[in-house]
Order: structure tokens, then sequence, then C-alpha cells
């Protein structure tokens, strides 16, 4: 793939609400992820994997964390002289300044950032989903096909389908149809947000969109039913590896226990295509004498004193002498103190768990930061940088979530 | 942080062999740590001392090191000015033969471009987690024209030791080499701070007497002539000085005190990013007062190790008191005791291989049992 043959951009612009607390300070696809990872790495490491070197990253939400994260770009080999990843914020021109005001607008407002580098096609992707892919096998299939819009489809069970974008196909896959979450789905192929475009006619159809005041500019709601009503020629591109959405508190817990329930599905060990990430710069982890380490995924810096089970562990988390930790994913610096007992815990960066602390899905009953609209399968959740106080018991589906007002007597979360 | 010197590393030292394990490196590329290469420790410490110019002085089996460093990235060396320079031996048109003897004419030229003051220098068999600003400034303060760090090992370590002999004001009036009887707990880290001229001067004028290589200790030994200050360092120091050491130093990582010094002491350690899998332990896995890196997967059992990255542990197999280098492969049902495994050995099932702590088994790089 020649260099200026196509140009990728990431959607990471997007809040991704459903996360709770630990989209509070940062965007979705900066949230830690198993162990070693944030998110954006998949695609960003996708990217690379697929011989594509200019990556445009469309930032939007609290994007610092991100801006950081990706910073010259070097962990991906993506720091290049002509090339490389390139952050795009909504920006002020003399026509005036805008938010971007859905995922086509984006695009539509870095329209001159891709003319600069002339590309034949455009890959879009999202900052949402864990899975490897080679976007060139798809780009050839592209060309293949001449197509002037392909995009990714993973076969869902029939019954989830309605929870997604589905795309009705005829003979050698050719979209005739795109449904946003059909309550009655005539297929079972769901939209994985990956498109490629060849750069012309998305062009144009970014600009028609733009015109249209009734548009929400939106790619799956607008771009891709106009280019069907136009009778452009869309084909889908079935995809058969492994693919997790990581939008919910559940599912992103459910693709953490992944890597430990299926490590050969996702299959991080592949030195084929390794998925990069920005090293933490920290020592190999220790496992003390008198620790249990069981069905668990640690990485550098960890320091472990007491029970691990079925949990994934990011750089730096600390379990002391007698925790039990089990099903949990610790996001990087967790400190769990001695004799606290969590499960099915998500707990962000830097929050310590103090002693005899009992939290998850064992605790029975509700308290003050229960929350079954984020929560659900008993999970608890927690924001970064707290410190919950010795003894404090939280039940099952919790958002610890420090900007709550609870009664005095219920407070758990150490100020200060 | 300070920003007025420059480092010299010796990449190897004639008087040190780890046997098998140095047959395909340096000294300073023998991993360490579960992670690391020694090297490593005294880069970083240049790099978070401020020094923005490195020089690894090399004379031969430098790929390893090379293939380690690379631009020198990894510690923010790759620098449009300065940077990390690998130093090999030198080459010009008259000599087309790498002549390995003419290693300081490199090195005075690369002290020349050079614009700090002064310059520390290092070699490669001492692993420990500093900043140079107060051997600097004690350096300054002393009025010495080098000063040289020691700590109190003694002879404890084994050769090479270099004995000081220091007077009241802290000056070096003797250096014993190998010393039967040592006068002395003060022994020499190796690591200097002198001015740029003065060291191109001296570098100069033992060239002019014929010597080639550059020995740290033989400046060390000018006390007669210069004025020869000693520093003491007081954190943990790991010497390299044969297999055993080496065993012994990987070992005294799992103690508390070695490894916080080392590693937590918020002064990081840098090294090259294999972009390694988080490692998984599996149902039957055992562990227990264990480093391990990243990239492994673990089924069986391991005590008092150390691992590095992307080994495989079997089931139904023990690991106790061992060193386990990169991509090693331990099959099922074995028992290894006090072994060190060089990088990409394979061990097939149902082997059994026990050393003693005082004379651990080595198996070499790619090695098959």
């Amino acid at each position: 793939m020649a260099r200026t043959e196509v140009v990728a951009m990431i959607l990471a612009g997007g809040q991704g609400s459903r996360l709770g607390v630990l989209t509070k300070t940062v965007a979705k696809p900066a949230v830690p992820f198993g162990s070693r990872y944030r998110i954006i790495d998949f695609p960003l490491s996708n990217c690379v994997n697929s011989g594509i070197e200019i990556v445009g990253v469309l930032t939007q939400y609290q994007p610092l964390a991100l801006n950081t994260y990706v910073g010259n770009g070097h962990p991906w080999d993506l720091d290049r002289n002509n090339a490389g990843a390139y952050i795009l914020p909504p920006f002020q021109s003399n026509s005036g300044s805008d938010w971007y005001k859905g995922t086509a607008n984006a695009i539509y407002q870095n329209m001159s950032f891709i003319d600069d580098n002339d590309p034949e096609y455009v890959v879009i992707l999202s900052g949402d989903h864990i899975y490897k892919m080679d976007y060139a096998a798809m780009l050839k299939a592209h060309i293949e096909k001449g197509a002037d819009a392909t995009i990714a489809v993973y076969e869902v069970p029939w019954e989830e389908a309605p929870r997604f974008g589905i795309l009705n196909t005829k003979e050698e896959d050719v979209i005739e149809e795109f449904e946003e979450k059909p309550a009655k789905p005539k297929s079972n192929l769901a939209s994985m947000g990956v498109y490629i475009f060849t750069w012309s006619v998305l062009r144009q159809a970014l600009i028609e969109d733009e015109a249209d005041p009734d548009s929400n500019n939106d790619f799956g709601k607008n771009i891709v039913p106009n280019l069907l009503a136009q009778g452009k020629k869309l084909c889908a591109y079935r995809f058969a590896g492994y693919w997790k959405d990581v939008g919910t508190i559940s599912s992103l817990w459910e693709t953490n226990m992944d890597i430990l329930d299926k490590p050969e599905e996702i299959n991080l060990v592949d030195r084929s295509w390794k998925i990069f990430s920005r090293n933490p710069v920290k020592p190999s982890h220790f496992i003390g004498a008198g620790a249990k380490v069981k069905n668990s995924a640690l990485t550098d810096g960890c320091r472990i004193f007491g029970d691990v089970e079925h949990s994934v562990l990011s750089e730096s988390v600390i379990v002391e002498k007698g925790a039990i930790v089990k099903d949990c994913v610790l996001m990087p610096g967790v400190v769990v103190k001695e004799g606290a007992h969590i499960e099915r815990c998500v707990i962000d960066q830097g929050t310590v768990i103090g002693k005899d602390v009992q939290a998850g899905n064992f605790v029975e009953g509700e308290g003050p930061y229960t929350n079954h609209k984020i929560c659900s399968e008993g999970i608890c959740v927690f924001e970064r940088n707290l410190t919950i106080k010795d003894g404090a018991v939280i039940p099952a589906n919790s958002m610890v979530d420090s900007d709550l007002d609870v009664p005095e007597d219920c407070a758990i979360i150490v100020k200060g | 942080m300070f920003n007025n010197a420059m480092g010299l590393i010796l990449a190897d030292n004639k008087k040190i062999s780890l046997g098998e394990l140095s047959n395909p490196r340096a000294l300073s590329a023998m991993p360490f740590g579960g992670r690391y290469r020694i090297i490593d420790f005294m880069l970083s410490n240049m790099v978070n001392s401020g020094v923005k110019n490195v020089g690894l002085l090399t004379y031969n089996k430098y790929k390893s090191l090379m293939d380690h460093t690379g631009t020198g990235a990894a510690w923010s060396l790759d620098r449009k000015n300065d940077g990390l320079h690998i130093l090999p031996p030198y080459v010009n048109s008259e000599a087309t033969n790498i002549n390995s003897d003419e290693e300081l004419t490199g090195v005075i030229d690369f002290l020349r471009q050079s614009r700090t003051p002064y310059v520390i220098v290092s070699g490669a068999n001492v692993i420990l987690n500093t900043t140079f600003d107060s051997f600097i400034k004690s350096h300054e303060e002393s009025g010495a024209d080098i000063s040289v760090m020691y700590n109190r090992d003694g002879t404890k370590f084994g050769n090479p030791s270099y004995i000081l002999d220091i007077d009241d004001d802290g000056f070096v009036r003797d250096m014993l080499y190998n010393p039967t009887k040592a006068t002395s707990q003060r022994c020499s880290l190796g690591i200097l701070c002198l001015r740029r001229d003065l060291l191109i001067d001296i570098l100069a004028r033992q060239m002019a007497h014929g010597q080639s290589h550059f020995g740290i200790h033989s400046i060390v030994k000018m006390f007669d002539e210069f004025k020869v200050h000693g520093f003491e360092y007081t954190g943990v120091v790991l010497r390299i000085n044969n297999v055993q050491g080496y065993f012994n130093a990987s070992m005294s990582l799992l103690t508390d005190s070695v490894r916080n010094d080392l590693f937590w002491s918020g002064k990081p350690i840098y090294t090259k990013v294999k972009d390694e899998a988080p490692t998984l332990y599996f149902d039957n896995a055992e562990m227990s007062d264990s480093i391990v890196s990243d990239g492994c997967r673990i089924y069986g059992k391991v005590e008092s190790s150390v691992i590095f990255r992307s080994v495989t542990i079997a089931k139904n197999t023990t690991v106790k008191n061992c060193v386990i280098m990169q991509d090693v492969h331990i099959s099922e049902n074995c028992h290894l005791e006090n072994v060190i495994l060089d990088k990409n050995a394979f061990v097939r099932p149902g082997v059994r291989l026990v050393g003693h702590p005082d004379y651990p088994i080595v198996i070499g790089k790619g090695a098959g049992i």
C-alpha cells in the first residue's frame, strides 16, 4: 500500500456516557483496557499493521489524556517525516468555529487535512472496539469490487441484531439498505463502524450532507443512506475474527475477562499483529511469598502480596497481604489494601481501596451509589483517584462517583 | 538536573567473563532483572541526571548492544544535537582492518566534539540507580582533578576489585588491585568525574605512551600526579564480576529493599520497549516471591525466580531459584532449580536440572535440552 493511497481517520471525540465515571475526565478511546492497553491502541495498531501511515485522530470530548497518550505517535511507529499520527481537534476559522456536530461533520471539518494528503481512499474508524483487523485486505476487496464505499460487517446472533446498525445485502454482499437498530431485522450483518470510502465519493457526500440543515451529520444515519439513495455501490465486507464493542460497563468488563477466558481469540501474543501501546516505564511485576495469582493478566509495575483470581490488572497495581481480588478489572496504579475483598469491580486509575473494604457482586442490598442505569450483572465501578474508607461496604451494581451527594453517615470516600 | 556533563560508558570489560553468557554479547548488553540490560541502569542514571550526550565505547560483540540501544529513543537520547553515540573500534583510511587497539583515537575525537565541561565515565559491571548531581557538586567543592565513586563492599564481590586507601581529606593515596588482604573496605565503583579537557589530555598522553585501551582505573592510579577524590555512595550497588555474581545480583532483586532502591526511588530505569502482551497466569499457576515480565504464559509453579519477557512455563513444571531469560520455553513435568537459562533456550518435557545456589547451571543462548 503506497503511503498516499490511503488516510485513516479515527473518530475519538465521543464521550461514551454509558461508561459512567470512567469517562468523566477522559474520552472513551483513552480508557485503559486489557492490562497494558488503551482502547485506541487497537485501531491505531491495526492501521500500522495494515500499512497505513497517515492517521488522523479526531478529538473533542475531554481530549487532554488522549492527546498526551497519542503524543507524537512514537509507540505505534507513527512518528514519520511526512506521515504519522495527527491529533485533529475542532478549530476556529474566519467563517466561525464549530464543535464537531456529528461523525460526518467531524470529517467534513477536516477535509483540508485529507485533501493535503491527496489519498485515493479514506478509512473511517471508531475508537470503541476491541479487534484485530487487516484494513489492507478490506481495501483490496473495496478496489476489486469497484465499490464507492465498503462497510465492515460482523455476523451477530439474530436475537442481538436489534441492538446494532444492520446492513441488508443482496448477492455478492452489495448493500441494499441500512437500518439502525431494527425491531425486526432482515439480516444479522451488523456494521462494525469501519468504513472505507473512495475519497472523491465521500468528499462530495460530505459537502451535500453539510448543506442539509436537517441532517444529523452522522455516517450511519445520513451518509450511508444518502449514498444508497444515489445508487452508489456500497459493499459489505465480512469480518469473522474477534470483535467486541466496549461501550458499556458490562461489555468492558466482559471483554477484559475474554483475555483470560478465551486468550486464543483476541490472541495478544501474536507477534505478526502486535498491539502497540505507550510504555509506562515500570519494572517487571513482583509476586510476593504467600501471594496467590490464578487465571489473571498482569503487567509491569504490579506488586502482589494478596490473592488475585480471574482479574485483569494494569501497570503498577498493588494488592496487599490478605486482600482478595476476584473477577476485577484494576486500572493503572490502583491499590487494594490489606483485608479488602473485592469482586466484579472495575476500578479506574489511582483509586485506593481501603483496608477491609467489601465491594462487588457478593455484597447484597442497595446503597447510595447503586446505579442500575450504568451498572449491571453486579459489577461495581469506581471513579479514578478516590480513596475509599477502611471497612466500607459497597453493594453490587454501585457506581462510586465523587460528585454524588450522599448523606454524611453513608460517606465512603475520604475527602481531601 | 544539571546540563554540564557528558557521559562515557565502557560497554565491555576484558577482565570480566560470564562464561557462556558473555559469548554472544558485551557485558553491558547482559539481560538483567526481567526486562533490562545492564547498560539500562547507567544510561538511565545519566539521562536522569540531565546528561544529553553519551558515548558507548565498544571493542567487539557490539551487535547485541546496538540492537538494544537503537537510536537511543528509549532513553530520549535520539537527539539532533548530542544524543547516543556508539564508539566502535576506530577505522580510518590508512587502517582498513579494524584495529581494536585504536579505541582511544575514537574516544578522543568524540570528547573533542562535545561542549560540556565535565565527563562522567563508567564501566559496565555495576548496577545502581542514582543521579550524579551530588557527585559533581562534591567534585567541584573538593577541588579535585578526578573524583571516583566507591562504597564499602570490600573484596566480597571477587575480582576485579580496586580497593582505595583514602586519606582524612578524602583523597586517594593508594589503590590495590584484588588484594588478598584488604586494608580498607572502600571498593571503587569505577565511576569517575573529571573535566573533559583533562580526560582528553590524559588519554592523549596514554596513547603517546603506547597504551591503546581505555582503562578507568589506569586514570585513578594517577593519584600521585593528580588530586583524586573519593565519593562514597551509600545506596544499593550490585556488582557483576562473574556468573555467581550475576546470579546473586539477580536473586537479590527479590529482596524488598534492593528492589525498592533500584526501581521505586522515583528515578525510572528506561529500556527498549518490546510491546509484549500482558502476562497470563492460568488455572494451576502457583507463584511465590518472583519477578515476572510481560508476555509470559505461566501454567506451572514458580518460586524465588526472575522471569524475563515471553517465557512459557508449562503445567506440572516447577522452577525454583532460577533466572529465565527472554523467549525461553519450559515444557511440562520439568524441575529446574538454581539454573540460569539464556535467551531462546528450549527445555523438553520431563527434564530435571538442579544446580547448587553457589554454582548455578548455565544453559546457553538458544540451547535445546
